[in-house]
């Protein structure tokens, strides 16, 4: 594993630490919520109105309760995963309204692209669980898409997946409903399977359906990404070190509030900050600004303790091409390699989180494939330095026909899944570019999946649960 | 005189809204015609601001502290002028602007009323989490030309459709142009729903109105 590199000194982390507590404690963050409220009342805070002002001891000593890490549970238990330390977990984008086609035109999403990324997730290598909302099912009802997701994602893969952050009525849904897949809400209440995306609402505030979910995935011993999007020059100032501050301070409240309810609930530190084009106003992620945000995150939730979330396969392009391409590596390899943990949005994003590309999903995958190749780093030993092989051939010779070479290139070269390596003339004959291959191998894949069985007992009470909460 | 329209000009131009509070709170003080000091000061300013963002030369802030200011200095003047008696002149349009019900989203509902600020228009911005109802109250009150809505979330599109549904009810969908927008919208689902207009940016919104309004 290559180590991690920090784009902060120890100084500079303390000193954005510092500003965020200014923040919370002299100016105060609003909870439009009262169960919240009652909760930091009850810490003994002063609370005024929907503001409350935090202390320094309550912020750093609720901090310190939350776990390094901790494992998320998946219905195969193969595919459970260590959430911290020197892991990374890659997924689907979340949340796109609408659907970018490889032919340009771009269309609302349903519940069967939901259906097809969930599989696509499924089947790939280098995604390592199918994320959540991983398409907004627009045919559906907004009142019981979440049930519809849920169960898509448990019926179409056994990887882990996320809980719905829609307010608390419908994260109790998703805790019932992983509860009947994993045999109780005393077992997940150990063993944590959900994992639900807590958004703040910038500047320093929170809102009454993020923080009812919040509280209940808390009270039921679920995992939470407490995140902010700081859109610097418009939600927050046109300062790096400012918009980490006040990013900071608001992800610090997400966090102290879930161990106020329920110390030792597995928190996520998650930041996608990035920027408010100057000139249109609209968010910009696919820039080096939010690639800094990105590897600072990482940096600070070290400091804390705890696991991080940021970065992905980030752009502003419209369609899978040269820019899609070169912004999401920038982004998803700055994650990697500074150390993000949880890293929502790796695969399919494009259009600054308004859209989903099955193209482009393909080529994120292959991205993702590509870093954790490189995150892998170097191999020291006898088949690393490969000196006998080396010294066989000697001077002038080649390699190719060397015993070492037919076994050791498979553990140590990446074989592409997509980038194409042909010579000139033999892809001249199809001439395609990365978007059509992409295309047409996204629908081998999905053609190719067999879902993993699921138990018939289990999911006739799933749906049965679905029935009658319809 | 002269020389305090050419200063309140540039002070919406410079986007400074203490200096366009003095100079507003001087005309009154100095009782010099307010319609003058909206016509030659205000407007000429806004209109400098609006031109330089189309040509490149500013950006964002720019125009929005400058339709920030314009708002400082009608908020005082237009009082004066309707004490008075007088007319302020015609607008371009007079748009309503609010985020729906359930949405409390309003980046982009703000740079959207800027902008209609900055190419001259009157705007009315009622804030987020509106009822259709109480846009249509407001449009009423004002006279407005158009009502547009904003909403970011997929689950807070409807209440777009409910502002027009509201319409139809009350016999009012000839009287206003609606405009909708936000992420999560499409021309298409403006066209489902029946919206007059839909835009993606604020200035392809002023571009929509520009055409619209002319007809």
């Amino acid at each position: 594993m290559l180590p991690k590199y920090n784009v902060l000194t120890e100084e500079q982390v303390l000193i954005i630490h510092n500003e965020s507590i200014k923040i919370l404690e002299e100016i105060g963050m609003d909870f439009e919520y009262e169960p919240a409220l009652k909760v930091f009342r009850d810490q003994g805070l002063k609370v005024e109105g929907n503001r409350v002002h935090f202390t320094r001891e309550f912020i750093e000593g609720k901090v310190k309760l939350a776990p390094a890490e901790f494992t998320l549970h998946a219905r195969n238990p193969e595919h459970n995963l260590v959430c911290g330390g020197e892991n990374i977990i890659y997924m689907p984008g979340y949340g796109a309204p609408f659907i970018q086609l490889a032919d340009g035109t771009r269309r609302k999403s349903t519940m069967q692209d939901y259906e097809n990324i969930v599989k696509l997730a499924g089947a790939s290598k280098n995604l390592h669980m199918t994320g959540g909302t991983v398409a907004e099912p627009q045919d559906i009802p907004d009142e019981i898409r979440h049930l519809k997701m849920i169960y898509s994602s448990i019926k179409n893969s056994d990887k882990c997946f996320m809980g719905s952050a829609e307010g608390r009525e419908r994260a109790q849904d998703s805790i019932e409903m992983a509860a009947l897949l994993f045999g109780g809400k005393d077992v997940i209440k150990e063993k944590p399977v959900l994992i639900s995306l807590i958004n703040s609402l910038t500047p320093l505030k929170f809102d009454e359906r993020m923080l009812g979910a919040l509280m209940a995935y808390a009270e039921a011993g679920q995992a939470v990404v407490v995140a902010s999007l700081v859109m610097a020059g418009s939600t927050g100032p046109a300062a790096l070190v400012g918009t980490l501050a006040l990013q900071n301070a608001e992800v610090l409240a997400g966090i102290a509030l879930a161990q106020s309810i329920n110390p030792g609930t597995p928190v996520v530190y998650g930041s996608t900050s990035a920027l408010s084009d100057m000139r249109t106003g609209s968010l910009s992620i696919g820039s080096p600004e939010t690639a800094l945000f990105i590897s600072a995150s990482a940096q600070i939730a070290r400091f804390y303790g705890v696991p991080s979330r940021s970065g992905g396969g980030l752009n502003d392009s419209k369609i899978v091409d040269a820019q899609a391409g070169y912004e999401s590596m920038m982004t998803l390899m700055a994650a990697s390699v500074t150390g993000i943990n949880f890293v929502l949005h790796t695969a399919g994003i494009l259009q600054y989180f308004m859209a989903i590309s099955y193209e482009k999903f393909m080529m994120d995958d292959e991205m993702a494939g590509m870093l954790l190749h490189y995150l892998k780093g170097f191999n020291f030993d006898e088949d690393g330095l490969a000196y006998d092989a080396i010294a066989k051939v000697g001077p002038g010779g080649h390699f190719l026909t060397q015993k070492h070479t037919r076994k050791n290139h498979k553990k140590e070269f990446r074989t592409p899944q997509l980038s194409d390596r042909a010579a000139f003339d033999a892809w001249s004959k199809e001439k395609l570019d990365t978007n059509q291959r992409a295309h047409k191998q996204w629908q081998e894949v999905l053609a190719n999946y067999v879902p993993p069985a699921l138990d018939e007992n289990i999911d006739k009470k799933l749906l049965e649960f679905i029935a009658q909460r319809s | 005189m002269n020389e305090l329209f050419s200063e309140l000009k540039q002070a919406i131009i410079d986007g400074d809204e203490d200096i366009v509070e003095e100079l507003s709170q001087k005309v009154i003080d100095e009782s010099i015609n307010p319609v003058d000091a909206v016509q030659e000061g205000l407007i000429k300013g806004i209109e400098v601001v609006g031109e330089l963002w189309k040509a490149g030369e500013v950006f964002l802030p720019d125009v929005m502290m400058s339709a920030e200011a314009m708002k400082v200095g009608l908020g005082l003047l237009e009082p004066e002028i309707a004490k008075l008696g007088m007319s302020e002149g015609e607008s371009k349009g007079k748009i309503v602007l609010g985020t729906v019900e359930g949405d409390i989203h309003d980046i982009g509902k703000n740079i959207t009323g800027a902008m209609f600020t900055a190419a001259g228009y009157k705007v009315f911005d009622i804030g987020t989490d509106i009822k259709a109802e109480d846009f249509v109250l407001k449009a009423q009150e004002v006279g407005a030309d158009i009502i547009g809505a904003s909403a970011l979330l997929t689950t807070t599109m409807s209440a777009q459709k409910q502002i027009i549904d509201y319409l139809i009810e009350h016999n009012l969908k000839d009287q206003f142009k609606v405009f909708i927008g936000g992420g999560p919208t499409s021309q298409a689902y403006a066209d489902e729903i029946g919206a007059d207009g839909w835009a993606e940016s604020a200035d392809e919104a002023v571009a929509l109105a520009d055409r619209m309004l002319a007809k």
